[in-house]
């Protein structure tokens, strides 16, 4: 029986639901419009400088860092990333064999259930969107029309840039739209070569990576100190430099005094009241004593992930709404997107010998897309960008080299000859019968059913993928870059870590789960604001364009709440 | 006696694997009719290898990469990294291909040059791990060239295991990184492109680099 005062301990003006990039930007923007606000977390409470390997030296670590095959089967998924699984960053990615999944086919789910979630490991590369972007289903007659377009979205890409701090260079491309940049990082020396050849051979652009990295202070975020050059950021960054909810968001929203945080917060379902027509609130499994929780709010940001969101509409079944909450369209959990990639090509660099660096810089280059634009047609729709860097190689390179003993050693201590090696992200269409679905005969420890996922690249993605990898090739061997290798190695869906799809926007509640405030047509105070409202992919990087349309929806849910329309 | 000959015939696939199929089953099977090597004893006690194993990996990790001026992989430890990162962190396929490599290529010491590994004089063992080496280094680099094989998955035989693992044990260490390479824990800033001279010592950066390769 509760007490008032625990009635009143579970209800808030608003509940948030996870902690990453999306989770982090509605609790700081709520709570700053004065909203009490319940933050929930599945996973366990980090707070910012809460980073337990981040000043490590390698040789601190057993093994030379390397996962131990027991890592590498407890988090199988996380290592096919190549690069998630070792001592200094395992702790950030969730055991598999504690929350599995069903692959109906292969499709590589990489999950950090903590407070922060993935804005502790992101890639912090974060590129606006376009029209070219915006218009381009209606345009090419695919999925349906997002219902907004570049102007309405601009400013709120110049507050959620202002306030994270991004580091890059204007380059004045329709196709991918200035920002509100910090000083850029620099390019070396052959980097720099391969952009004037791609100038002047090609008229292509490259640009310096613009991540979220404060090369400059901000005066709005004094707990966040300018980069260090150290590259170990998927360690958690001690110094605040690289954006994360833990660094940025969650200190501010902590700070109005707003906000209550409960992480080992698992929400199993969306409660709807019938008789009202909305949700009344959020039930909760504590992830560690398994007991039930009721939080009750006026509104409800769902930012839990793109597939974590999935899983709490499809989970919420009510008479409203038998199929899964808000999904009256069908399209719930439909329409997987994700960027597909490990295609591209490398080389290595004569010359440049006498030329070296200091410090690590965590960012590559940038080649923005040029594929599809100013009236050329492929023989597929849409494009691709690369990512890449050039460096010396290090002492890995000497594995089948024949010297041994002393000049080995010797050898090994000399900077290596340069290469450079560029990947690209494509975009993946948006196909209804990429999904995910719950399967109701599996059970996670917590008694909840798991998800299942039958995704899969298709024709256009896998005729575009010709194009990353000859372009990337064609482009350095007119550098002229010797041996000239590319690759095309078969990932999964997922693999980008850029899923989303699975709750889209749209003009219709016939075709689309939310409108264009992300808000669920069929339940107003409810908003989905992770990766699942996109419409399509493009080929950016897609955090920020997930936390420019948070802070918008915030905005429109507290501006519903004055009118008392929600 | 049956057991006895299948063990003889994987051992040959093993050897003739080993040696980069370079040579015949006939040769390999004078392998087999070696004795024992003396156990020299490691000077640290190993965990998952035998005492004359743990000698053999000593000396080999410090012929790939010996004291010079600074100092090698015997003093850096490598050779007990390398046993405790077999019995840690290697799955048993691979404990396995490890163990049996290392006894082939003892056997073969003693087919080719008449005497144990430890046995061989210090020009001798150099001359053998080379040869031995080299074969392995070219079916890689043929297999790789192939089929584009991650690094994990290239099933090494010992003596690259061996030199995998001593050039990430020595590296990763702190005399390795700091006396060998060079490396500065916090830089603070970045200098894209300046002449090598001006990258601190000159030497090449310890950083963190695929923990693969």
């Amino acid at each position: 029986m509760a007490t008032d005062q625990t009635a009143k301990d579970h209800s808030y003006d608003a509940i948030v639901i996870g902690t990453g990039i999306t989770g982090g930007w509605a609790a700081k923007e709520l709570t700053e419009k004065g909203l009490k606000t319940l933050v929930l977390d599945r996973g366990r409470d980090v707070k910012h400088g809460d980073y337990p390997t981040a000043t490590k030296d390698i040789w601190q670590f057993p093994y030379g860092g390397r996962a131990t095959d027991e890592d590498l089967k407890r988090q199988a998924v996380a290592a096919r990333s190549g690069y998630a699984i070792t001592q200094a960053s395992k702790h950030w990615f969730v055991d598999d064999t504690e929350h599995p999944y069903v692959e109906l086919q292969r499709f590589d789910w990489i999950r950090g259930y903590h407070v922060g979630g993935r804005s502790i490991m992101w890639g912090r590369q974060s590129y606006r969107w376009s029209d070219l972007d915006f218009s381009a289903n209606a345009k090419d007659g695919v999925a349906v029309d997002w219902p907004v377009r570049y102007a309405e979205i601009a400013p709120w890409y110049d507050h959620v840039e202002s306030f994270i701090g991004v580091s890059g260079r204007a380059e004045g491309l329709a196709q991918l739209p200035d920002g509100k940049f910090l000083p850029p990082m620099d390019l070396n020396c052959v980097e720099t070569h391969l952009q004037q050849t791609m100038a002047e051979k090609f008229k292509r652009k490259l640009t310096i990576g613009r991540v979220a990295h404060l090369t400059a202070p901000l005066a709005h975020s004094p707990q966040r100190g300018t980069c260090q050059y150290r590259n170990l950021c998927i360690r958690g960054c001690p110094y605040g430099a690289y954006f994360s909810s833990n660094s940025s968001t969650l200190p501010a929203a902590e700070a109005t005094g707003n906000m209550t945080l409960r992480p080992n917060s698992i929400v199993s379902e969306i409660i709807y009241d019938e008789g009202k027509g909305r949700a009344s609130g959020v039930r909760v499994i504590d992830a560690e004593t398994k007991e039930q929780h009721e939080f009750t709010a006026r509104v409800i940001f769902l930012c839990a992930s793109t597939f974590g969101s999935a899983h709490v509409m499809l989970n919420s079944v009510s008479k409203r709404f038998p199929n899964g909450f808000g999904n009256d369209s069908g399209e719930l959990g439909c329409n997987i997107m994700d960027h597909h990639l490990e295609v591209g090509a490398g080389a290595l660099v004569d010359g440049h010998t006498d030329e070296y660096y200091t410090g690590r810089r965590p960012n590559g280059f940038y080649i923005p897309r040029y594929r599809n634009l100013g009236g050329e047609q492929r023989d597929y729709i849409r494009g691709f960008g690369y990512q890449g860097g050039a460096g010396r190689l290090g002492w890995t390179r000497l594995m089948l080299d024949t010297t041994l003993g002393p000049d080995l050693k010797q050898q090994a201590a000399t900077p290596g000859p340069w290469y450079i090696r560029m990947g690209g992200f494509g975009e993946i269409l948006p196909n209804h019968a990429n999904r995910v679905t719950l399967d109701r005969t599996r059970k996670d420890k917590w008694g909840l059913p798991l998800l299942a996922f039958d995704a899969q690249l298709r024709e256009n993605e896998l005729k575009m993928r010709k194009d990353m990898a000859n372009d990337a090739a064609e482009m350095l061997a007119a550098a002229g870059f010797r041996e000239v290798k590319t690759f095309d190695r078969a990932t999964g869906v997922g693999l980008g870590i850029h899923e989303m799809g699975t709750a889209r926007m749209g003009k219709d509640p016939k075709t689309s789960v939310l409108n264009k405030w992300n808000q669920v047509h069929a339940c107003r105070n409810v908003y989905v604001t992770d990766g699942s409202f996109m419409v399509s992919s493009a080929c950016q990087n897609p955090s920020l364009t997930y936390m420019a349309f948070t802070a918008r929806a915030v905005d429109h849910a507290v501006g519903e709440l004055k009118r008392m329309n929600i | 006696m049956s057991d006895t000959r299948m063990n003889r015939r994987e051992l040959i696939q093993r050897v003739a694997w080993l040696m980069g199929g370079a040579i015949s089953a006939p040769a390999v099977l004078g392998v087999l009719n070696g004795c024992s090597p003396k156990p020299s004893g490691a000077s640290w006690t190993p965990l998952f290898l035998s005492k004359e194993e743990g000698a053999i990996v000593e000396e080999v990790a410090d012929l790939i990469l010996p004291r010079t001026d600074t100092p090698g992989a015997r003093d850096v430890g490598v050779p007990a990294f390398i046993d405790v990162i077999l019995k840690d962190a290697y799955p048993s396929e691979d404990q396995a291909r490890f163990v049996s490599g290392l006894k082939d290529f003892d056997s073969e010491a003693q087919r080719a040059q008449g005497k144990p590994f430890l046995q061989l004089s210090q020009a001798q063992r150099l001359a053998f791990l080379q040869q031995i080496h080299d074969a392995a280094a070219s079916a890689e680099h043929a297999q790789a060239d192939d089929q584009d094989i991650p690094a994990s998955q290239r099933k090494r035989p010992f003596v690259l295991m061996m030199k995998e693992l001593t050039l990430l044990g020595f590296f990763t260490s702190e005399v390795g990184a700091t006396q060998v390479l060079q490396y500065v824990a916090v830089p603070g800033g970045f200098q894209a492109c300046i002449p090598i001279a001006q990258a601190g010592n000159g030497k090449e950066w310890a950083t963190e680099t695929s923990l693969r390769f």
